[in-house]
């Protein structure tokens, strides 16, 4: 244990702490290879630099301002050392006495001076920085929320989660904690040099010969540092990557009685992880000492050689006094240039990423609509004749969701989709909603291609009811007419969910919903969704699964709203229950992306194919359900309704 | 603030309230107290030794006005004595500076490494106590929530352990030694000096509570921006499909703009506080120079005092921004550290302390293989924290080498049941029996290595295929490992399909490797559970997603599996349940009815089982159909 404190980091040790290097081959599956493989691409990184660069430009003045106050921060920290040291020479050595009291005030005032400039600075780079940040971040959501679901299909959408919370963060960190500051470190560290080198350049001389070196270490251990950070970060993720694993997958590793087994891996990636992150401290406690040192070492030959030159009466003694301040100040920003450069590098890292999402390309459009997007005013007048027209359609390559698809929708037609998981209902929406475009054929709406309507009026035309319904925090009004401008009374919106069959009390609407509406049922979520859909006042109707949560009594009610809203308006209702499809005017059987079966209720049962199986079969299960539910009339306390 | 110290006796502090937050902080470390007290004591002889330099300072002013002053005769002696004086402060001087870069390496290293290490048992006995628990507190908890716990939280205790124990240390030393040397050079300058000095506290203390305030807020209104952003990127299918995006922007923009504001009005304070206190500490030096400055002209106080003075003052300033930044660490730290408690004093509810299956000594290699009798005596059960009876009054011997199908509707406790064999969730003493011993008196790891337990959700790790099949084999070599590998997927039929995988056995799965289509998961999962060669294997809808054929073949084939006796297999589909020993059906947590397959049929119309074998028919019927379907549409690329 104890050698280890004292094992160089350098030579031949750094194999050990090669990123990847060194875990075990039973674990080598946690790693992220992406993290552990990124490495500071400084071509794209400096394009960052620039692309920062030019977001600050509109607001020169206030760089300009900010940099006027560091400059100003510098000089009086400069100036400080050298008036005490004046006011030895001109007063104290001199014995005047009313010159000491003059002294005093003007130290005072250079005091004064350098901290209201650096906390002024301060506040103007934060706020500058804040500015920036903030518009970068809308631009940035902008950009996302105009790509197409295409993208979100294909990215996580937690990776992209991080990059307008943490990445834009971090940018921000870069901005306030390691740029600015970093000019502040680099600019006392000049003036002082120069200051010293103009006022006294024998005594600078000293000082100036322990810079080389210290400026080489400097760069050495921020490189390695920034090595060590980073193998630390992709070792860490290892450990959490197997951590979390093994939570979920518990229930197997405690049937298979492997706790020991994996509680020994854990132990040996919590220690690989540990290793790195002493490798760090390592490096760092060096670090720090050797800048230290190189102090002393100045100071050493500040102190004989300039108490020399005093005691020959070469220097005022009083300058003496300000040099050893002056080494104070100089090396103390030196050792936190290593960290601030870490700071920014990183901040460039998340820069490098937020600017290669803004480069992605929106869905295809006039463009502002969604650099600046203005409330989407639906089609007045709309009938909602949908024709298919050989449409084929494949989420990638060639395996073909919908193969030769043709389909004719009169407008008010009501038309029930039934198939499988994968026959390709969900791609009919998202075709008619334009969140796919088909590969071939085209889709026609009233006779024009549905290319050429402005996809958001187009949807805002839409009224799109879904089996998961998602909701979002804030009050069941908000989430009802989500954030419309002139969305109605209360009193409205609460008769209007009563006759759907939810009763809240009016002064619920503009609570809050808990944990986003989890303490609500499926089914009362569904109704929201379907109110939700109703103001929008939409000129054609989709219903994906909308009531499949909502209990037999409440659907009944549902449903003749629906059929109040949706009175000659051409509807799409997709459904599992073939029962919701039976009122309808045709019913669409699809299997595997083509059109099995088409036409009536009555027409399909009596055509025995398909659907008259799946009928059968449904039916059959809802008798299985009532025996189950004649068997035990008044079982204790069991609700165990089909439906959860 | 400074019992800080692990070697503190914190355990007999009569004031019990605090102790359970604070018994993580210091346990922790306790193994530790070598390395720690050697750093703390290295730390301590830096700080001794950091009050050297500006008495050095001050003999070599004091020899340069001695000299300036006493120009006379002499002078040439004088400076030649007065040089000699230098060099001897110089070597003083740089042998300081050695002695403090090496202490300096060290104490960082010895503290900083001790915390960590104190940061890795924590993280391990963290695990340790997750592995232990049962289900129920899996159910409860969120992976996320346990996940940060075991990543921050750890480190907000180590922070404290590390940096924050550090800075204390060396602000308490700082603060204790120099004003000492200060009265000891002169008590009169160090009055002057200190004149502000009961100013700081309180200035530290007020920027402190409105720091913490702000700080409180900016968290607030960061996590209200991440959620908005997050529930429109997750929602963004919503969002587009009502074309509200420009609502949704509007959100995040006022969302963003309230961050902003409680950022710059932190900052407001922050970027005050380090420079007010530096302004603090520096009128020392006016009032030094105002008032102190004339007693060097009077010759009272020699110029060397009043310049060792200014670095005193100047060294100050550190110790007293150190003190809240420790605080800060040591707030966070008990916060934490109260929530890791919580997980770290639960219990398994399935395990009884007396027999741990993961803390005591490994289970005796060899198990005497179990008979494989089961038996349900009169069971009611409710998950641990509910009061809805999920099966009541279950009474059902399954006798040794039974095949035992288990019919009923989704939420009538097929699943609970039989997740209560391997003890899954805990039930009560005398309910359930295997080999005719309570399950309660059963060690818990030979239990369960009598039971090869199949679920409905597979789960697979990020490993190999070949080691995810051997998951449950542990004392054997690799190649032993192979072939009983092979053996078992080929039960599973799923072995012809891994030697088509691009790697065969080797091929790696999870997040990162192989994505698999959900009948293949559930076959390796099933070739994960022969391999142990259970006695009794428990399978939990756990071949849904197998296509018939496949499935029938599999469960004839497991009847000739080595090792087997009992079978308790629940399933939708009547092929599989037709070929059991015994069925029973549950329903809402009773058994409605149980049989032969022959003789629940002809129990009539009415029965349960009956409408459930009609409904299958049909189901299957219906999957004839749809296969008929697709082997009559021709195009080589639907295959695909």
């Amino acid at each position: 244990m104890k050698n280890q404190f004292f094992r160089p980091f350098l030579g031949k040790h750094k194999d050990r702490v090669a990123e990847t290097a060194g875990i075990d081959a039973d674990l080598e599956g946690y790693l992220d290879r992406e993290e552990a493989t990124h490495q500071a691409q400084s071509r794209i990184q400096r394009m960052a630099i620039v692309r920062v660069w030019r977001r600050i430009r509109s607001e020169r003045l206030a760089v300009a301002g900010g940099l006027a106050l560091i400059l100003v921060a510098t000089g009086a920290t400069i100036f400080e050392p050298w008036v005490f040291g004046r006011a030895i020479d001109r007063a104290l050595l001199p014995k005047d006495m009313d010159a000491i009291r003059v002294w005093a005030f003007f130290y005072f005032g250079i005091i004064l001076l350098r901290v209201s400039a650096t906390i002024l600075q301060a506040l103007v780079f934060e706020n500058l920085g804040q500015r920036v940040v903030k518009q970068l971040r809308v631009e940035l959501y902008q950009r996302l929320q105009s790509l197409s679901m295409e993208v979100y299909d294909r990215n996580p959408s937690g990776r992209l989660i991080t990059r307008v919370t943490n990445d834009i963060q971090s940018l921000g960190d870069m901005f306030s904690a390691g740029f600015v500051s970093m000019i502040l470190n680099l600019l006392t560290i000049a003036g002082i040099l120069v200051w010293m080198t103009i006022s006294a350049p024998r005594l600078a001389v000293y000082v100036l010969a322990v810079m080389p070196f210290l400026f080489l270490s400097v760069g050495y251990f921020s490189e390695k540092l920034r090595y060590c950070y980073r193998t630390a970060r992709s070792r860490l993720s290892a450990l959490n990557a197997f951590l979390a694993e093994n939570i979920l997958g518990m229930r197997v590793v405690q049937l298979f009685g492997r706790e020991r087994l994996h509680l020994e891996r854990f132990d040996r990636l919590n220690s690989w992880y540990i290793d790195a992150q002493k490798n760090t401290v390592r490096v760092f406690s060096l670090f720090v000492p050797t800048i230290t040192f190189a102090q002393g070492l100045a100071t050493t030959l500040v102190l004989y050689f300039g108490a020399g030159e005093a005691m020959r009466g070469e220097m005022a003694p009083g300058m003496l006094v300000a040099y050893f301040t002056y080494i104070g100040n100089l090396f103390q920003p030196m050792r936190d240039l290593a960290d601030k450069w870490n700071i920014f590098l990183s901040g460039m890292a998340s820069a490098e990423r937020i600017f290669g999402l803004l480069d992605w390309k929106p869905e295809e459009g006039p463009v502002q609509t969604f650099t600046d997007p203005v409330a989407a005013e639906p089609y007045p007048e709309l009938r909602g004749e949908i024709v298919f027209e050989n449409v084929w359609f494949a989420y990638e390559g060639e395996k073909w969701v919908l193969r030769d698809f043709k389909l004719t929708v009169r407008a008010g037609e009501r038309i029930g989709v039934v198939g499988h998981t994968g026959a390709g209902k969900s791609t009919l929406i998202s075709l008619l909603l334009r969140f796919r475009e088909p590969q071939r054929g085209r889709v026609l709406l009233d006779g024009r291609d549905i290319r050429e309507y402005d996809r958001r009026r187009l949807r805002a035309s839409i009224g799109m009811v879904q089996q998961d319904v998602f909701l979002f925090s804030g009050s069941i009004e908000e989430n009802v007419h989500l954030w419309r401008h002139n969305p109605g009374t209360a009193q409205d919106l609460q008769e209007r969910l009563v006759r759907l069959g939810l009763d809240f009390k009016q002064e619920d609407f503009s609570r809050e919903l808990e944990e986003r509406g989890g303490n609500l049922s499926a089914g009362q979520r569904q109704i929201l969704a379907f109110e939700r859909a109703r103001t929008m006042n939409p000129r054609l109707w989709i219903l994906d699964e909308a009531t499949s949560n909502i209990d037999s009594e409440t659907e009944h009610r549902v449903v003749s709203e629906f059929d109040g809203a949706s009175r000659g308006k051409t509807c799409f209702l997709i459904a599992h229950r073939l029962a919701t499809v039976r009122e309808c005017d045709r019913v669409l059987v699809l299997h595997r992306g083509e059109l099995v079966e088409c036409g009536s209720h009555v027409e399909l049962i009596s055509r025995d194919g398909l659907y008259a199986r799946l009928y059968r079969f449904q039916t059959s299960s809802e008798e299985l359900e009532t025996t189950l539910s004649a068997a035990l009339p008044d079982a204790a306390g069991a609700h165990t309704s089909p439906a959860t | 603030m400074s019992q800080k110290a692990p070697e503190s006796p914190q355990r007999q502090v009569p004031s019990m309230k605090s102790s359970p937050r604070t018994r993580l902080l210091l346990d922790s470390l306790r193994k530790y107290r070598g390395p720690v007290a050697l750093g703390l004591l290295t730390l301590l002889l830096v700080d001794i030794t950091e009050l050297v330099p500006p008495l050095l300072l001050k003999g070599a002013l004091d020899t340069v006005e001695a000299t300036l002053g006493g120009t006379g005769d002499g002078s040439a002696l004088a400076q030649d004595q007065a040089t000699r004086k230098l060099l001897e402060l110089a070597l003083v001087y740089i042998g300081i500076a050695v002695v403090q870069a090496g202490c300096r390496y060290l104490w960082r290293v010895l503290l900083i490494h001790s915390s960590m290490n104190a940061a890795r048992d924590m993280r391990n006995q963290f695990a340790e106590r997750l592995f232990t628990l049962s289900q129920s507190f899996f159910d409860k908890r969120k992976v996320g929530d346990l996940m940060s716990l075991a990543t921050s939280d750890v480190e907000a205790v180590r922070m404290a352990l590390g940096a924050g124990l550090l800075t204390l240390a060396d602000a308490v030393f700082y603060i204790l030694t120099i004003p000492l040397a200060m009265f000891w050079l002169s008590p009169r300058l160090a009055l002057l000096s200190f004149i502000m000095m009961p100013v700081i506290p309180v200035f530290v203390l007020y920027a402190e509570k409105q720091i913490d305030r702000r700080y409180r807020k900016v968290q607030e209104n960061f996590s209200r921006l991440s959620a908005i952003v997050q529930e429109g990127l997750s929602g963004v299918r919503v969002i587009k499909a009502f074309a509200r995006e420009d609502a949704q922007l509007g959100r995040i923009r006022s969302a963003g703009h309230e961050h902003a504001q409680s950022v710059l009005s932190l900052t407001r304070i922050n970027a005050s506080f380090g420079p007010g206190l530096d302004f603090l500490m520096s009128m020392g030096l006016v009032f030094l120079l105002w008032l102190g400055g004339p007693w060097v002209v009077e010759g009272t106080i020699s110029l060397g005092t009043f310049v060792a003075f200014q670095r005193y003052i100047q060294k100050m300033v550190w110790p007293m921004t150190a003190i809240g930044f420790a605080i800060t660490h040591y707030q966070k730290a008990l916060a934490s550290s109260a929530r890791l408690n919580e997980v770290l004093d639960a219990r398994s509810d399935v395990e009884s302390e007396e027999q741990p299956n993961l803390a005591g000594a490994p289970p005796p290699a060899p198990h005497p293989v179990a008979r494989g009798k089961i038996e349900f005596r009169g069971l009611d059960f409710a998950f641990p924290g509910s009061d809805r009876q999920v099966l009541q009054d279950i009474n059902l011997v399954i006798e040794p080498g039974q095949r035992v199908a288990f019919v009923g509707s989704i939420g009538s406790g097929k699943s609970a049941l039989l997740s209560l064999v391997p003890r899954l969730y805990p039930c009560g003493r005398g309910q359930v029996f295997v080999d005719d011993r309570d399950i309660l008196d059963w060690r818990l790891g030979e239990l369960r290595s009598q039971i090869g337990f199949v679920s409905q959700e597979v789960f697979l790790f990020s490993e190999g295929v070949l080691e995810n099949i051997a998951f449950g084999l542990q004392d054997r070599t690799v190649s032993e490992w192979r072939t009983q590998v092979e053996r078992s997927s080929q039960f599973a039929a799923v072995h012809d399909e891994i030697l088509l995988f691009e790697a065969g056995y080797a091929t790696r799965l999870g997040e990162r490797g192989l994505n698999l289509s959900g009948g293949h998961k559930q076959r390796l999962t099933l070739a994960r559970a022969i391999a142990r060669k259970p006695s009794v294997l428990v399978l939990d809808d756990a071949l849904s997603a197998v296509d018939v054929r496949t499935e029938a073949r599999i469960l004839s084939d497991l009847k000739r599996r080595p090792g087997r006796n009992t079978e308790l297999i629940a399933a939708h589909r009547i092929s599989t349940v037709r070929e059991s020993d015994w069925i029973v059906v549950l329903d809402r947590g009773r058994i409605a009815e149980q049989g032969t397959h022959a003789r629940l049929l002809a129990s009539g119309e009415a029965g349960i089982y009956r409408r459930f074998y009609d409904q299958q028919r049909l189901r299957e019927e219906l999957e004839a159909y749809i296969e008929e379907l697709d082997s009559a549409r021709t195009g080589p690329e639907v295959r695909a």
